[in-house]
């Protein structure tokens, strides 16, 4: 059995709770998220045979970025970076965080999450957009917190990049 | 040139100046290199390093997993060695732990047996009633100082949970997410009061519960702990943090998620699950219901000694009661103080009070309610008889079997109306005016000198009273209208042979005829017998071998005698 810690990092409202809230078992209300700022739950999946137990540091969502202390990112050995496809401002957020997990915890695994799949047509972050962040080599995966789309797939997706 | 005769010359005067010190650094050069000679050098040093170590804590961690090695091996190749030196101490050790165990035992039977009947437990009850829990829950709540619940060991950088141990077997909320929230708060605390690393969060306290937290370099301990621990529990958590990252430091800094390599932290950390009770305190209320036991079981004790003296006079004077002859005793009770017997009693019987008194008992504790009636033993019929028939002076009355007889001389007319009266007195069936003559005849024993015919003196008197008293026989018999036969039979001693006996004792009897009754009666027929030493009256025919040999003068001479049988010939009791 292999843990890993693994942060949920991403702008206000972007759904990070509402993503996880059917894949996770957890024992702590949502309000310590407003309180202490993080709320961990945990997600048991299997790679290739291999149980892999993830932590998940649900991490209090502020569009400023600075208000995420390193002392919560310590640790981790990846993280899902989540963005509301609605809203591209977003998007701008995610980047900050990822360069600060970057200068925290050094270059590890993430996945970009965009989601809000199911109000596509009210995205504002567009093909060519997304096509960029592959480009620059980014993990993305498209996913719905309402009907569970990509959710599973994300967390895959980074268990394998973890262990690799 | 210049330069090179310089060096030259700086080296001639190195030399020179330097030599020893360079011979000395070659020779430390050598014995470095000379693995044997190291080897040597430290073996030296070696026990005196032990010595002065002995007691640091450091040595002992870094020597104990070789030691564990050494000894598996030994006992792998070989365990009899082991065995053999361990053999004196495992005895001992064994009947400790037996005693201990056992002692345990019987404090924590005395415990429950105190736990169940005090007023205390009683509460309990109620209140684990009330509440629903667990009376066992209610006394460990109740008498718990603090109880270490669980402990945690956390990776302090990811807050993932390494090890996690637990008291006992209650259900305990996923350690892992635990160990992440802790982790996130003592986070959350630093980074809100931006406090410095050293003075990280230590406790936190929710009700009964608190959560110690000891932080080390690579990992935390945390001690959930319900109740409230002494100050002197934290050099505990200490010690573990300290001991876990000595023996598990490496394996700290390279974790990769995989928990399963720190499993061998367990015992170490098992060792923070530590409890206390509350003593229990001495109540002086223990002191005065062992008094008021001891005085209840004093009065116990007198009362049951009093009333067991009560009991066994009662019962000396029923047994004497019940022995005495008139008195039958039907039933007995101790009522308002006193010994009320109920009973029969014949008129003539002794006085039931007086026996008391005689007894030594005091006859105003006793009551009787006696019913009158006729006892049929011979002493009372027999007084019963006197009482009636008042005998004249002289006369006495005799009874046998339901007989009443007499000796001594009394006049017709009284012996006439004896003979009417008696059979009506109860306890008597028939009144024989000669059954006790008859008693009186075959009475004596007549001796004779050895190997004659001749009475010892002194046997005169008896033959004459005999004479006498046949003589009155024959008269009452006549009186009676009854006749006799009475057989003389002689005897000898088991000196001599029987041819010389049978005449012997013949002649003894023919001698004592002679001298009672010279002339025949009316109504007794005499007739004398001579049964030589086959009859005697002393030893027995079968073994009359000590009786032979003369050994006993004295019983030889009560063998040589002469009796007299009497016989009824015309019908009438006998």
């Amino acid at each position: 059995m292999i843990q890993k810690k693994i942060c949920m990092l991403g702008g206000f409202a972007v759904g990070k709770t509402s993503l996880v809230a059917r894949y996770v078992s957890s024992i702590f209300s949502d309000k310590y998220l407003s309180t202490v700022g993080v709320k961990i739950d945990k997600k048991q999946l299997s790679v290739d045979g291999k149980d892999v137990t993830m932590m998940l540091w649900d991490i209090y969502g502020q569009d400023d970025f600075q208000t995420v202390q390193p002392s919560q990112l310590r640790g981790m050995s990846g993280y899902l970076l989540v963005v509301d496809g609605t809203r591209r401002a977003t998007l701008e957020t995610a980047r900050q965080l990822q360069a600060k997990a970057t200068d925290t915890v050094g270059p590890v695994p993430f996945i970009l999450l965009l989601n809000k799949l199911d109000l596509a047509e009210q995205w504002e972050i567009d093909e060519p957009a997304f096509f960029k962040l592959v480009e620059e080599g980014w993990r993305v995966v498209r996913t719905s917190a309402k009907t569970g789309e990509g959710v599973e797939e994300a967390f895959d997706l980074l268990a394998r990049a973890m262990l690799r | 040139m210049a330069a090179a005769d310089d060096d030259d010359g700086i080296g001639s005067l190195r030399a020179i100046l330097l030599a020893p010190e360079q011979r000395q650094l070659e020779e430390l050069q050598v014995r470095l290199d000379d693995r044997d000679r190291r080897a040597q050098d430290i073996g030296e040093v070696l026990p005196q390093v032990l010595r002065e170590h002995a007691h640091d804590p450091q040595l002992a961690r870094a020597l104990t997993p070789p030691l564990e090695e050494a000894i598996t091996a030994s006992v792998k190749r070989n365990p009899k060695p082991l065995a053999d030196a361990l053999f004196p101490v495992m005895g001992p050790a064994i009947r400790k732990a037996v005693s201990a165990s056992l002692a345990s035992m019987v404090e924590s039977f005395n415990r429950t047996l105190e736990q169940a009947f005090s007023r205390r437990s009683i509460r309990w009850r109620l209140e684990a009633m009330r509440t629903g829990k667990s009376f066992a829950e209610v006394v460990m709540l109740k008498t718990l100082l603090y109880r270490v619940e669980q402990a945690f060991l956390i990776d302090r950088r990811s807050g993932l949970l390494l090890q996690h141990v637990q008291a006992g077997s209650g259900v305990v909320q996923d350690a892992d997410m635990v160990s992440g929230m802790l982790t996130a708060i003592r986070d959350f605390v630093q980074d809100s009061f931006k406090v410095s690393e050293a003075d990280s969060l230590e406790a936190l306290k929710v009700g009964e519960l608190s959560v110690w937290i000891e932080p080390g370099p690579q990992a935390i301990v945390a001690a959930v702990i319900r109740g409230s621990a002494p100050r002197d529990f934290r050099p505990t958590l200490q010690d573990a943090v300290e001991t876990i990252h000595l023996q598990f430091g490496d394996l700290l800094e390279r974790f990769e998620g995989d928990a399963s390599t720190l499993e061998p932290a367990r015992p170490t950390l098992e060792a923070c699950l530590q409890q206390q009770y509350r003593a229990e305190e001495r109540k002086p209320r223990t002191t005065a219901a062992w008094a008021f036991a001891g005085v209840v079981a004093l009065i116990l004790l007198a009362w049951g000694g009093l009333a067991w003296r009560t009991q066994a006079r009662d019962q000396r004077y029923l047994d004497a009661v019940r022995a005495e002859p008139g008195l039958t005793v039907v039933s007995s009770e101790r009522r308002g103080g006193k010994l009320v017997v109920t009973g029969l009693r014949d008129p003539l019987a002794k006085d039931p009070l007086a026996i008391a008194t005689a007894a030594g008992i005091d006859a105003a504790g006793i009551e009787g309610r006696w019913t009158a009636y006729q006892a049929l033993e011979p002493s009372l019929v027999l007084a019963r008889a006197t009482r009636i028939l008042q005998p004249p002076a002289g006369v006495t009355l005799s009874l046998v079997d339901g007989v009443l007889s007499f000796a001594g001389a009394a006049p017709g007319a009284w012996i006439a109306e004896a003979r009417r009266t008696a059979p009506l007195i109860a306890g008597v069936s028939l009144f024989d005016p000669l059954l006790a003559m008859i008693a009186i005849i075959e009475s004596p024993n007549l001796l004779f000198h050895t190997g004659t015919p001749i009475l010892v003196p002194g046997q005169d008197v008896e033959v004459r009273r005999l004479a006498e008293t046949l003589r009155d026989f024959d008269a009452r018999a006549a009186a009676a209208s009854q006749r006799f036969a009475v057989e003389i039979v002689g005897h000898t001693d088991a000196e001599g042979a029987d041819e010389a006996n049978l005449p012997l004792s013949k002649a003894r009897a023919d001698a004592v005829r002679d001298a009672i009754a010279p002339k025949p009666f009316a109504n007794v027929t005499i007739s004398t017998t001579g049964v030589g030493s086959r009859e005697p009256a002393v030893g027995t025919l079968d073994s009359p071998s000590s009786v032979r040999a003369g050994q006993n003068e004295a019983d030889n001479q009560r063998n040589r005698r002469v009796t007299l049988r009497v016989s009824r010939l015309a019908g009438g009791p006998r």
